[in-house]
């Protein structure tokens, strides 16, 4: 897939993309909700905020003065209070209330409005293990490189959904290619594997490919000796899983010959509504809620020499 | 339905009152005995005749007696005849080309007053000697490139496979290859299409009056048919280009009895740069090729056999196990068989082969490879029954049988094989149709018929039923029914009524008009900006139902200063049931429950189509300029705030293209130097633009208002120029071995085209604690002018 852009570069030459700046109608100032809760020990954060015109490239500002609390189907609840982070439940020595198979409905209540949205905590399997395999110097790189593979098996039970998230060495990859869902251990409904290891594009996709600042090679080796990597697995809800992937296909957009591969825009779902059904003010943003399951490995010298072994073996 | 019968039987049985002899045979070329199809038989005591079919056979019946009879054909020489017509005769004419004349260039295979005297409306015959003169992309003689130089027919932008006939979609043309269906009509996305014009012949696309030998599609039918081959002599025709060669070598198997073609293509971009770059060194593969083939035997003068193949792939792969590829292969047998002096029939058997697919993965134990195919099987008896010189009666059949394989998908994860594969769907499409071609008096001709349609969705695999869901949302799967191989799923019968008609004012002008419905049973699902080669094609099944599609022309022809110049200016509107559109967030690729994702709704196009063409002299061409509008108004999109029920309001299609002219001139500076240019405009097609962001989880999202299509892309245009130089090195002396060499430039004024904008976020890594940047930009797919040269040869 690497050798993807340079093919077409190399081909199409003639192709260009140039920035401009339409003009575009007042901000809908739309409510938004970030609303990603899990069960790891501390505090969790909920984020309100306003949408703002397209070119506008500002990080998200706060909402004062919402109620913010959670639900459970036995009547409990959970309040977050507002702080400069966002709307807060616990401190760091907390550990979660939430509960794999229980429901939870999310309540805001903001400018007059009510807010509402629900959840069920999914379970998620262990992450098996975390393995590398040796790749020779080639003409992406400027040496050998390693690539990881996140092994973990998709539980028994048609529908199950989640998110796998990376860090290398504490930093999380974190561009929109790099959301990394799985439907059961493939890549989408009705693609029929149940109960099975996850399909090998979902093991590689915690990888990252960076262009190489220094211009020596095309890109960085996505792992070297040395290197941490630390895996999350999050169980999401099947309509979280639809979300995280129209996100993508409304933010991974190629440029050049890739346009021609592009989808239409299009809103992405949400499962918040505004309790006023008539009314003409719709939140957008979403509520989920999951189990985590995480490994953390680091690529050693043995590990190294071992994949290395294994591709001499091979040949 | 009764009328009908009644109007052919009364004039059937008053003409077989009196005794009629029946005077038919074949027309074709002397040079290469190639058959000409819309040849004229003219007998002037009748003050009728005939015209020749597809496959250069014509029959005309008259009283006994002595006749002067005419049989010609534009751009050779008629020939005279007196004939005492006591008996049936069967009479094969070979009429011999003109010898080319500066100011008798021909631009047309028509009859002279063809736009005039024609019943055809909505319909375009390109003969390849002008789709040659016309300057293309990297200097490539291309029959899709050149149908979209007509009124009606567009593009929406380079990159775009395939092409748009009066706002329908690419999906809704029905492609012919000598009677096989042809899925997907380009070479890479759009940049050639896959007719090698060495074997063509004959090329005519119908936009409406859609006469009833023809279905299964909703916008037109485009019909190639390919040269039978030289039954005289060997001929070799070729070129070099900076893209692709090709060379053909066509001949007698046996002399003007037998004949073959064969005709090859291939790109070399990836040959040419092998030396230059090791990017190709690991297997990685960058072509595309092409190769026509086709045999025919004149068995005796009842009999002829023609088996005619197609064999066509594009190949991009990044190293050996990584790519993407696709093609189609064609094979058709056709027997053509008269079984009296008055019935013509043809039986054509087709197999087609369209397959799509990528690979990707590192090594034997880590792979993942996709591919989706469609195989179609194809019987259609047809027949032509020249009752007389006023009635051609057609009638006939055709059975086509699907096999759909949307997604073969294999996963191989650490030596573990997963097979993600889809069910394979069949279906069966049949028809009956008949109608006739009736001359009611010196003014007035129709054609009319009525075509019936049967399309069964049939098992082995599983059916699925679906939920109801708030319109434009995904539909909530509630069943699975499994069926037995060959069990009927869904059955769907149509009724198609055609009908056109022309009115002669005077002999230089004349009215017609038309109205057609078709049916379309497979749709092709596509939710990109233009389609790409890996749209899927899907059957009706229970839950998707045929589209239907109706259409009216009208229209006004005239010709002046004695066929010089022919003008129309023709007037169409058609409304459209059932067409496919998508949910918000559509999920089209290896899924099952595709269904559950498509909406359906109404369709409705109209619009204006004026024509001008100069058909003789140094200086000719055409303008043509079509004004019209496509759009579709489906539940659940471009609601407004209606939120409840979510009625839909009418709202542009991908192909709404308001203004579309295009200026095609040949300039004929001395007998071998030609200048062509083609100057192209074409409106903006819809987009739609969000206008917002907001985060999630660090993440961006745009946030669109609630309408589809609410924004025009700039709008299109350019300008093509060649020249051709005619005999460069052969050919001086008139012999038979003749050159040409083209040297064109695609884009003279480097206009950089918008294909499409996008929002993006750009693709490196964003610092976690800064914002986001958003942007615009737009994509042209050709930023620049660009040079080619040919070099053809033909001895």
């Amino acid at each position: 897939m690497k050798n993807i852009f340079i093919l077409l570069i190399a081909f199409v030459f003639f192709a260009c993309e140039n920035i401009i700046y339409p003009e575009l109608e007042p901000s809908l100032e739309q409510y938004v909700v970030d609303a990603w809760l899990n069960d790891l020990p501390g505090s969790q954060k909920i984020f309100l905020s306003k949408s703002n015109n397209y070119f506008m490239s500002e990080l998200p500002k706060l909402l004062s003065g919402a109620e913010v609390y959670l639900t459970d189907e036995d009547g409990n609840r959970y309040d977050f209070e507002e702080s400069a982070e966002g709307y807060v439940w616990g401190d760091s020595l907390s550990t979660s209330f939430l509960q794999v198979g229980t429901s939870y409905q999310l309540n805001v209540s903001i400018d007059g409005i009510r807010f509402s949205g629900t959840s069920e905590m999914n379970p998620v399997p262990p992450v098996d293990s975390i393995t590398f395999k040796y790749q020779e110097e080639d003409f992406s790189t400027a040496e050998d490189y390693y690539l990881a593979e996140v092994v973990a098996t998709d539980l028994a039970g048609v529908g199950n959904t989640y998110w796998i998230k990376a860090w290398k060495n504490g930093l999380y990859l974190n561009k929109a290619s790099e959301i990394n869902i799985a439907y059961d251990a493939g890549f989408s409904v009705g693609g029929n594997i149940d109960g099975q290891v996850f399909i090998q594009p979902i093991q590689e996709l915690i990888n990252p490919f960076d262009t190489d600042e220094t211009g020596e090679a095309l890109i960085e080796p996505p792992y070297s000796i040395g290197d941490t990597i630390y895996v999350e697995i999050h169980s999401i809800s099947e309509s979280a899983f639809y979300f995280l992937n129209e996100v993508k296909i409304q933010t991974v957009r190629s440029g050049g010959f890739g346009a021609l591969f592009a989808p239409p825009f299009s809103n992405v779902s949400t499962n918040l509504m505004n309790e006023d059904v008539n009314s003409a003010i719709h939140p957008v943003g979403f509520f989920n809620v999951s189990a985590i399951s995480s490994l953390e490995q680091v690529l050693t010298s043995e590990i190294a020499q071992q994949a290395q072994e294994e591709v001499a073996n091979k040949d | 339905m009764r009328l009908l019968f009644l109007i052919i039987f009364f004039n059937a049985s008053w003409l077989s009152a009196q005794q009629m002899v029946t005077l038919n045979g074949e027309i074709s070329d002397a040079a290469n005995g190639e058959s000409l199809v819309g040849a004229v038989v003219y007998i002037k005591q009748v003050e009728g005749g005939a015209v020749t079919n597809v496959y250069g056979f014509y029959s005309l019946s008259v009283p006994p007696g002595t006749y002067d009879v005419e049989f010609r054909y534009v751009g050779f020489n008629t020939q005279n005849m007196i004939l005492k017509l006591t008996e049936n005769m069967r009479l094969d004419i070979e009429l011999i080309e003109i010898e080319k004349e500066l100011n008798t260039v021909v631009v047309s295979a028509n009859r002279e007053d063809a736009n005039i005297s024609d019943v055809e409306m909505s319909t375009a015959k390109l003969d390849i000697k002008s789709i040659l003169k016309v300057p293309t992309f990297a200097g490539e003689v291309d029959i899709i490139k050149s149908i979209q130089l007509l009124p009606g027919v567009s593009t929406v932008g380079e990159g775009a496979s395939g092409f748009n006939v009066r706002g329908g979609g690419v999906g809704q043309n029905l492609v012919l290859l000598d009677e096989a269906p042809v899925y997907q009509t380009s070479h890479l996305f759009g940049f050639f299409s896959v007719f090698n014009p060495d074997a063509v012949k004959d090329v005519k696309l119908y936009k409406g009056g859609i006469p009833p030998q023809y279905g299964g599609r909703l916008a037109s039918i485009l019909d190639i048919r390919m040269k039978e081959g030289n039954n005289k002599s060997y001929e070799f025709n070729g070129g070099v280009g900076t893209v692709f060669s090709r060379f053909s070598v066509e001949g007698p198997i046996k002399k003007e009895k037998a004949s073959f073609i064969l005709a090859g293509r291939r790109s070399y971009v990836d040959v040419l740069a092998k030396p230059f770059t090791d990017v190709f060194d690991n297997g990685a593969a960058l072509y595309f090729y092409d190769l026509t083939a086709k045999a025919n035997w004149d068995i005796d003068d009842r009999n002829r056999v023609y088996l005619s193949g197609y064999f066509g792939r594009d190949v991009f792969k990044f190293d050996e196990r990584q790519g993407f590829d696709w093609g189609n292969q064609t094979g058709t047998i056709r027997w053509n068989h008269l079984f009296s002096d008055k019935l013509f029939s043809n039986f054509t058997g087709v197999f087609s082969d369209y397959d799509y697919g990528f690979s990707f993965g590192d090594d034997a134990s880590d792979t993942f490879d996709w591919s989706s195919n469609i195989k179609t099987y194809d019987f259609k008896p047809e027949f032509n029954y020249f009752l007389n010189a006023q009635n051609e009666i057609v009638f006939g059949a055709e059975f086509l049988f699907y096999e759909f394989e949307p997604a073969n998908a294999i996963g191989v994860s650490d030596g573990f094989i997963s097979d993600i594969s889809l069910d394979k769907k069949k279906s069966l499409e049949t028809s009956v149709y008949f109608g006739n071609n009736q001359k009611i008096n010196d003014r007035l001709s129709t054609q009319y018929g009525l075509r019936i349609s049967s399309f069964r969705y049939l098992g082995g695999g599983n059916s699925y039923s679906y939920g109801t869901a708030i319109p434009g949302e995904r539909k909530p799967w509630i069943g699975t029914q499994s069926h037995d191989n060959m069990e009927t799923i869904a059955h769907y019968e149509v009724l198609e009524p055609r009908a056109s008609m022309r009115y002669t004012l005077n002999p230089t002008s004349s009215i017609k008009g038309s109205y057609n419905r078709m049916n379309q049973f497979i749709h092709l699902i596509s939710n990109t900006v233009a389609a790409t080669p890996i749209d899927v094609w899907q059957p009706s099944t229970n839950n998707i139902k045929p589209q239907t599609g109706n259409q009216i022309a009208v229209g006004y022809f005239k010709n002046l200063q004695g066929n010089l110049f022919e003008t129309s200016a023709e007037v169409y509107y058609k409304w459209n049931k059932n067409q496919v559109d998508y949910i918000d967030g559509a999920d089209i690729l290896i899924n099952e429950f595709l269904e559950g994702d498509l909406l359906s709704g109404d369709g409705r196009a109209y619009g204006l189509e004026l024509y001008l063409r100069k058909t003789r002299g140094r200086f000719n061409g055409w303008i043509s300029y079509t004004l019209g509008k496509s759009e579709l108004k489906i539940d659940g999109v471009n609601y407004g705030t209606d939120m409840a029920e979510r009625k839909g309001q009418w709202y542009p299609n991908r192909f709404d293209q308001r203004h579309n002219l295009k200026i095609t001139n040949n300039y004929q500076i001395n007998d071998r130097i030609t200048l062509s240019g083609v100057f192209s405009y074409l409106s903006g097609t819809p987009t739609t633009f969000p206008n917002d962001r907001f985060s999630q989880q660090g993440y961006v999202i745009p946030l669109l208002k609630n309408e589809r299509g609410n924004v025009r892309i700039p709008d299109y245009h350019r300008l093509d120029v060649s020249v051709t130089w005619d005999n460069v090195y052969f050919g001086k002396k008139g012999r038979k071995n003749t050159d040409y060499f083209v040297f064109s430039v695609y884009n003279v004024y480097n206009r950089r085209n918008p294909f499409a904008i996008i929002f993006s976020q750009g693709s490196d890594r964003q610092p976690i604690h800064e914002p986001v940047e958003t942007m615009a930009s737009q994509i042209s797919i050709i930023g620049s002018f660009v040079p080619a040269f040919s070099y053809n040869f033909k001895f």
